[in-house]
């Protein structure tokens, strides 16, 4: 009662115009990122920080969080009408929304796809208002222990479960941790790795690095294998056959289930949960050999399963500090830089921003189904925007982001490093998401590793005697034997593919 | 060149790295009196990732191997992928000096030229610098560097 009675204050704050307005901003810039191929979410995310800096961080954080949850709706379109997936999540529903499209149903696809992902979107972030205080109060106890055992699980889901390969996703995690020693340390305040060098004394910016790894690599790929656009097939018809209801309500609500419980465990991406309902669907159909050629619940499944993912993977943050994917990381980057800690106080100590974060993303599903359902075929034309022409654009874009930041050519430049860094690393086929979670957690896990440390006396064998840490240490230790034991039997090749 | 096995490069780049940062933390304590000091984190960190890239190393050798002409671009697409990175480094040469509109025209337009007439390439390469700047300069109060005009 008490979580509603500060949800309907959260939707107070977050109706006013100005923040409605910002929410408009975040879904549309979203829904653009998600339409345009070879800009993700977390290079859109990382992209618009500069311009919060002088937003009130409740509006700041719901433009944020409005790209993050827009462009999952987004890369739907393409998908379904031109067979392109605009973020990883979207892969999945390429298999059966263009074999619609080319029916002449490319209506339906998207008119499925949109409610599903409402339907889900809305469920998960009725979850994330229900189970977050909770979860909360209960992470309250954690002591540093804890967090560091927390954090190693998360590092180790994502290392585990993305990625082609262990020791690659394990190296881009250890570098990560490397890169973000530079820097004052956590701890006592020695400078450490800076070499006299001014720039380096409060370490490199999560934001730059994100945008040279993630963007600036990507307009090199991009502009080396220029995609093409073919033409557009008519969106007529959103809603499904009658014959179709009944399975497309089922796919939904074993959609929204899956997504939900997907991003609660830390390291997961929304591909995932796409994944797992693509195939739960095809097993449980009469008929399997539709899937490939145009089944709705193919589509309707893993696009509810994505956006339920994507209310249910704030709770990590919101309620233990722990981004989840890439771009959640970057989302808590940004909740620092403006002041906010994510973690189990924010819901104690800053209720009002939490409920009209919380708020606003009902009210962003909300205008994201008005903004999809009608507007599809528009959508679908930014995606003609030729890459020879779009690249350049995003180049000078993240230019000045990276400038704004500290209002210095040092950002652009070790950004550019970052990106030329992030070109090889995806030829060489090295996972990015775990290089920038260990940049945004290391600092957190050398601090709780250190505390823990000096509370045990150097006994790191009392990391056992406490039961959560000794759960999640023996649980990370799992996924590591699980994912050697995968890769030996070349498992991990569907969700290698993908790690957004 | 392009025959070489280029994980066996990387790996020995980042061993390379590791060994660096493995040699800089004995610069700082590994203890203090109070626990741990900022040396043990970097120390554990380098050395593991020591370990790490000879493993990636030998894999590289026996497993997945990537030659080198894999990994860079060939032809007119080593231009595509290079343009980039010489004009970002053009535009930091030039911006404090000539101002944001011409720093950002310039960059622009050595991505922009191969792919379109050189007209079509400069009228692009200008509007979207003189939008950008509008909208950074003036709209979000970002200072960005100007020449002597105020652009």
């Amino acid at each position: 009662m008490d979580s509603f009675a500060q949800l309907i204050g959260g939707f107070e704050t977050a109706l006013s115009w100005w923040n409605l307005l910002y929410c408009l901003i975040g879904v549309t810039v979203g829904m653009l990122v998600g339409v345009l191929p070879g800009l993700g979410p977390a290079t859109a995310t990382a992209l618009l920080i500069p311009l919060t800096f002088g937003m009130d961080p409740v509006s700041a954080i719901i433009m944020l969080a409005g790209v993050y949850y827009g462009g999952m709706y987004g890369g739907t379109i393409t998908s379904v009408l031109i067979n392109t997936p605009g973020e990883a999540a979207s892969v999945i529903t390429c298999l059966d929304g263009y074999p619609l499209a080319k029916q002449g149903r490319a209506g339906v696809a998207l008119g499925v796809a949109a409610i599903g992902s409402f339907i889900g979107g809305t469920i998960s972030i009725i979850g994330l208002a229900m189970i977050g205080p909770v979860l909360a109060e209960w992470a309250l106890r954690f002591g540093p222990p804890e967090f560091f055992a927390l954090m190693l699980f998360g590092l180790v889901m994502v290392v585990g479960l993305l990625g082609k390969s262990l020791i690659r996703g394990l190296i881009a995690a250890f570098l990560g941790l490397i890169l973000s020693l530079v820097g004052r340390d956590p701890v006592s305040g020695t400078l450490r790795f800076t070499f006299g060098q001014p720039n380096l004394i409060e370490g490199f910016d999560i934001v730059t690095i994100t945008m040279g790894l993630f963007g600036i690599s990507e307009i090199m790929l991009g502009l080396e294998n220029m995609y093409k656009t073919g033409k557009l097939p008519k969106v007529k018809g959103l809603l499904p056959r009658r014959d179709e209801l009944k399975p497309t309500a089922k796919a939904i609500g074993r959609g929204t289930v899956l997504g939900f419980l997907s991003g609660l465990v830390p390291g997961t991406s929304s591909t995932i949960p796409a994944l797992l309902s693509y195939s739960l669907e095809r097993q449980l159909a009469k008929d399997k050999s539709r899937f490939g050629k145009g089944a709705i619940e193919g589509v309707a499944g893993p696009e509810t399963a994505n956006n339920a993912y994507c209310g249910s993977a704030l709770i990590p943050l919101f309620t233990l500090g722990i981004p989840s994917s890439p771009t959640i990381a970057i989302l808590l980057g940004a909740f620092i830089m403006h002041g906010l800690t994510p973690g189990p106080v924010l819901f104690r100590e800053n209720p009002n921003f939490v409920w009209a974060i919380i708020a606003s993303m009902f009210i962003g599903n909300l205008l994201l189904l008005i903004l999809n359902l009608p507007l599809a075929g528009m959508w679908a034309k930014v995606a003609t925007v030729p890459p020879r022409l779009l690249y350049p654009v995003i180049l000078i874009i993240s230019v000045l982001g990276a400038y704004s930041i500290g209002n210095s050519l040092w950002d652009v430049g070790v950004m550019l490093a970052f990106g030329v860094l992030g070109y090889f690393m995806k030829k060489l086929d090295i996972p990015m998401a775990p290089i920038v979670l260990t940049i945004v957690l290391s600092k957190l896990m050398e601090t709780a590793l250190v505390q823990s440390m000096t509370m045990f006396e150097g006994d790191l064998l009392q990391f056992f005697h406490r039961p959560i840490s000794a759960a999640l240490i023996l649980l990370s230790l799992v996924v590591l034997v699980f994912s050697i034991i995968a890769e030996k039997k070349n498992k991990k090749s569907l969700l290698a593919e993908v790690e957004m | 060149m392009g025959k070489q096995n280029a994980g066996i490069w990387a790996g020995l780049i980042l061993l390379a790295f590791s060994v660096f940062v493995f040699w800089q933390s004995f610069s700082l304590k590994y203890r203090t009196a109070f626990g741990p000091g900022p040396g043990m984190f970097p120390r554990w960190l380098s050395g593991i990732l020591i370990v790490l890239s000879a493993i990636y190393i030998w894999q590289s050798a026996r497993k997945e191997i990537y030659r080198v002409s894999d990994v860079l671009p060939k032809g007119k697409n080593l231009w595509d992928v290079a343009s980039v990175v010489v004009a970002v480094i053009l535009f930091m040469l030039l911006v404090n000096r000539t101002g944001f509109m011409v720093a950002g025209t310039a960059m622009l337009l050595i991505v922009l030229i191969r792919h379109f007439k050189w007209y079509a390439a400069l009228a692009v390469a200008f509007v979207t610098s003189l939008i950008l700047f509008l909208i950074f300069r003036q709209l979000l109060g970002i200072p960005l560097p100007v020449n002597a005009f105020g652009w």
